[in-house]
């Protein structure tokens, strides 16, 4: 792309990137039926964010990460906790430790905010994002996420099908269903903390969740809706930066969730699998079929409607 | 393998002691002990809620394990896996998943393909001949979600065949096929036992226990009968399984 | 095992918490003043000194020199702190209530606290010191919004600070011969510093006179001192930063071919730090210039924690940077 600054290049790379590791991820999310733990866990990092710099006094970007990697375990293992020890279902775990940590976060925050310094930490940052501010650092970061993602996806493919499919299948082979569930937490908190520094907490579960979802409605194989996801999370993150530069002051993490948003509206619509316009199209087939069969068998006179 | 005989002086292929295990509150196991011989085909009987299903998931390992001792050919189950075959129930899974018939039975071979590697072309022609005994060799390439429910449990009976175990678990394989499929997983069932194989059955059917299964143990929440069925299906046990587990249910102390 | 009953009271807790920590969260305690405000209306403190509450320190240090012993003035945002995204909490709302009188700047600058002056404002007097300025000397941008940093403008300063002292005149009459005997001192003081800062600045070469911060508070201070001033962000620090304000300030830097830009203590420096970065690959070498003190001032004690010293280091800052090695 001509005339694209050195900045919009990194912002672009890192979404592009960062997208692509999002959607693989979520596609793992979506098949655990757990699309509702990447929002709880993108929330649930909020206050280990502001605690890396409460704790410190000044701010380093690794620690505000480590914390932010922490508390959202913490919350995994929260959400685990409350599912095994009482009668709560998974989702209502997921909402009470999303807004729990969410408000801790946020109450942490209006103290931070007090402190001297408070307003140069950047924390605020963390809750929208601020894509905009990528640089060549950043990309090397993004880079690196999602060639450890793509690699884990592509070294452990069948691996991660079989756990997908019947984990208790699975574990009678010798596939350790707490490995792998360990494994999938690992990168999927990996990707949330790298992610909430570019788009925010709020819009992360964006990145995971639509691109997979999307993908459902083009193909019928696992692989395919991997590689799809990846495809659809990576082009959201290009597009919605690239949409960014245009005006003045456009916010870059919006537009790439409107970007994602319009592909799943897209998938939707015109997906082969069970998309809409398809789906209407083969309920014509159908009537059409059965019309002409009942004329034929002399039930209808043509131009006859059916009862 | 040598085919099923005497079972005197051969090594029992599966030993449990005093197996304890509870879910949620209430006691489901209680000091279950029995032993099976090899080249038997079992049929493990009882209530709702006896702890049929429990009594395989823990056994292996997929439900924590309250108290007792678990043997599979004189060993732990971790040294034992390749040699033990389990079928889980069919509802267990989401049968939405994008995969089709010749893939799901494919993973029953990943314990020998190993980890990190691809399926060859070998392991595909032997999930396809298990799916060919299984009558299913025209839907291999057929998206599972397309399925019927008889289709779908010959399916997972394929990726068993396909891992060649020595002892099979299935946990009620018949439960809504239809006469065909039942059929079929009963005369596939009893060739794994002619060929010296040892098969034990989560069955809901009491009508069907004499006809096809040489041994039956009557559970509820303990071992009420084990043996071979001429001898131990009775009107008195069959009472005594299913007669009492209206009454109190226990609560786990602690 | 956990029973029953211990599962359900584990659940309730978490949803007391979860309600709990969320009512902070809900925005400022402005309905919590209630309570507050029902002490002490219009009377004095017990040593009769006035007690005055103000949000910036631009304000209450100024006040606390003319004020002298005869105020306590106390600031509710302390150096380092964004007014724009500020919320109040009890603890200000118990301040508030406990002063005699409060000053703020106005003009939206304080955005989320208007509420809470609504509410105090009824018990006792509550002063915009920045609304005492005349319109037609006020900057605005090209929404028309209101440029709320008149600080930075020593004549426009005078006036607001102005208006809060005969505010405190009127609540203490006796003492008004003092305060404004100590209000000329500090003006005149002002005078100096607005004298010294323009030399400064015209000492600076002509294309060079660009001052690039993180937002755009600098307005009047470019204009006092004849500096271009250009913001990453726009009035307030609640927009969020896109990639074409970045474009924007480094075409601007690369065609005046600026030496330097700000970074400021209230605010967060990537998006400078983003600035710079692009800055060199298109060949330039723009250095960081130093922090510069744009809403907030510096810590309390230190020279930087007055509202002169806080100029005054503003003014060396930028004119080291931007006359400085090249």
């Amino acid at each position: 792309m001509i005339g694209l600054s050195h900045n919009a290049l990194w912002v672009l790379a890192s979404m592009l990137m960062l997208g692509t590791a999002s959607g693989l991820v979520g596609c793992f999310a979506y098949w655990k039926r757990h699309s509702l733990m990447s929002d709880a866990l993108a929330h649930a990092a909020l206050p280990g964010v502001v605690a890396g710099y409460a704790i410190l006094g000044f701010k380093s970007l690794p620690v505000m990460l480590l914390g932010a990697a922490a508390s959202a375990l913490l919350g995994a293992l929260a959400v685990s906790w409350i599912r095994s020890g009482s009668r709560v279902k998974e989702d209502t775990a997921m909402g009470i430790i999303l807004s729990v940590f969410f408000g801790l976060g946020i109450m942490l925050l209006a103290i931070v905010n007090r402190l001297p310094g408070g307003g140069q930490s950047g924390l605020d940052s963390f809750i929208f994002g601020q894509a905009a501010a990528m640089v060549r650092q950043d990309m090397r970061t993004m880079a690196a996420a999602a060639a450890i993602v793509l690699l884990v996806v592509l070294v452990s493919y069948k691996e991660w099908k079989l756990h997908l499919f019947d984990p208790a299948f699975a574990s009678g082979l010798g596939l350790s269903g707490r490995l792998m569930d360990a494994a999938y937490l690992t990168l999927l908190v990996a990707v949330i903390v790298i992610g909430i520094q570019a788009v925010g907490v709020i819009l992360m579960a964006a990145l995971l969740i639509i691109p997979a979802v999307s993908a459902r409605y083009w193909t019928n194989a696992f692989g395919t809706m991997l590689a799809l996801s990846a495809g659809f999370g990576g082009g959201a993150g290009a597009v919605g930066a690239c949409v960014s530069t245009l005006g003045d002051g456009w916010p870059t993490g919006p537009f790439i969730v409107l970007a994602a948003a319009g592909t799943f509206l897209v998938s939707l619509l015109f997906g082969p699998r069970k998309g809409l316009l398809v789906r209407a199209m083969q309920r014509r087939e159908q009537m059409r079929k059965l019309q002409t069969r009942a004329i034929r068998s002399d039930k209808l006179t043509e131009g006859e409607a059916l009862p | 393998m040598e085919p099923a005989a005497n079972t005197n002086g051969r090594e029992p292929v599966l030993e449990v002691k005093g197996l304890h295990a509870a879910y949620r509150r209430n006691r489901v196991l209680e000091d279950v002990t029995f032993e099976v011989m090899p080249g038997t085909l079992t049929a493990i009987v009882g209530p709702n809620g006896a702890g049929k299903s429990t009594l395989l998931k823990t056994m292996l390992g997929l439900h924590p394990r309250l108290g007792g001792e678990v043997r599979f050919f004189g060993t732990s189950y971790r040294n034992a896996k390749l040699r033990v075959g389990y079928v889980p129930q069919r509802g267990s899974v989401d049968w939405d998943f994008p995969t089709d018939a010749l893939d799901v039975v494919l993973m029953g071979l990943y314990g020998r393909i190993g980890w990190f590697r691809r399926p060859g072309r070998r392991h595909r022609e032997q999930a396809l001949e298990a799916l060919a005994k299984m009558g299913m060799a025209d839907f291999a390439k057929r998206q599972i979600s397309e399925l019927s429910g008889g289709q779908q449990q010959r399916v997972f009976l394929a990726r068993a065949l396909v891992q060649d175990a020595d002892l099979y678990l299935l946990d009620e394989p018949l439960a809504g096929v239809d006469a065909a499929t039942e059929r079929a997983i009963m005369e596939m069932l009893k060739t794994l036992r002619a060929a010296g194989k040892t098969v034990m059955v989560v069955h809901h059917d009491l009508q069907t226990v004499e006809d096809d299964f040489d041994h039956v143990l009557l559970l509820n929440r303990t071992v009420i009968a084990h043996g071979p069925t001429g001898e131990v299906f009775t009107q008195e046990t069959i009472a005594r399984a299913y007669g009492g587990w209206l009454r109190r249910r226990e609560m786990v102390p602690g | 095992m956990r029973t029953r009953k211990s599962n359900r009271a584990i659940v309730r807790a978490l949803a007391l918490l979860a309600t709990l920590l969320l009512l902070p969260a809900c925005g400022s305690g402005a309905e919590g003043g209630a309570d507050g405000a029902a002490n002490g209306s219009g009377g004095l403190s017990p040593d009769g000194a006035i007690r005055v509450v103000t949000t910036i320190a631009q304000i209450a240090d100024p006040l606390s020199v003319i004020g002298g012993d005869r105020v306590r003035v106390e600031s509710l945002m302390g150096p380092g702190v964004d007014p724009h995204l500020y919320q109040a909490s009890q603890g200000d709302i118990r301040k508030l209530g406990n002063a005699d009188v409060i000053f703020y700047n106005g003009l939206h600058l304080e955005a989320n606290m208007l509420r809470a002056f609504g509410q105090i404002g009824k018990s006792r007097p509550v002063l915009a010191v920045g609304e005492a300025i005349p319109e037609d000397r006020l900057l605005r941008d090209e929404t028309g919004a209101v440029d709320p940093h008149v600080w930075f403008d020593i004549d426009l300063w005078k006036i607001a600070l102005g208006a809060a002292v005969e505010e405190l005149k009127a609540l203490s009459p006796d003492d008004a011969a003092l305060f404004e005997a100590n209000k000329r001192d500090y003006f005149a003081r002002m005078d100096a510093l607005k004298e010294e800062a323009a030399r400064k600045m015209s000492s600076i070469p002509e294309q060079r006179r660009v001052l690039v911060t993180a937002h755009d508070a600098f307005g009047y201070f470019g204009r006092m001192l004849g500096l271009e001033v250009v913001g990453l962000q726009g009035l307030s620090t609640e927009d969020e930063i896109g990639l074409g304000d970045i474009e924007r300030t480094i075409e601007l830097l690369v065609e005046r071919q600026v030496p330097a830009v700000f970074v400021e203590s209230s605010i967060n420096p990537r998006s400078v730090e983003a600035v710079i970065e692009g800055a060199k690959e298109r060949g330039l070498n723009v250095r960081l210039g130093g922090e510069l003190f744009s809403d907030a001032m510096g810590g309390a004690g230190t020279e930087e924690g007055t509202y002169i010293g806080m100029f005054r280091h503003n003014v060396e800052t930028i004119h080291q940077a931007l006359t400085g090695e090249e």
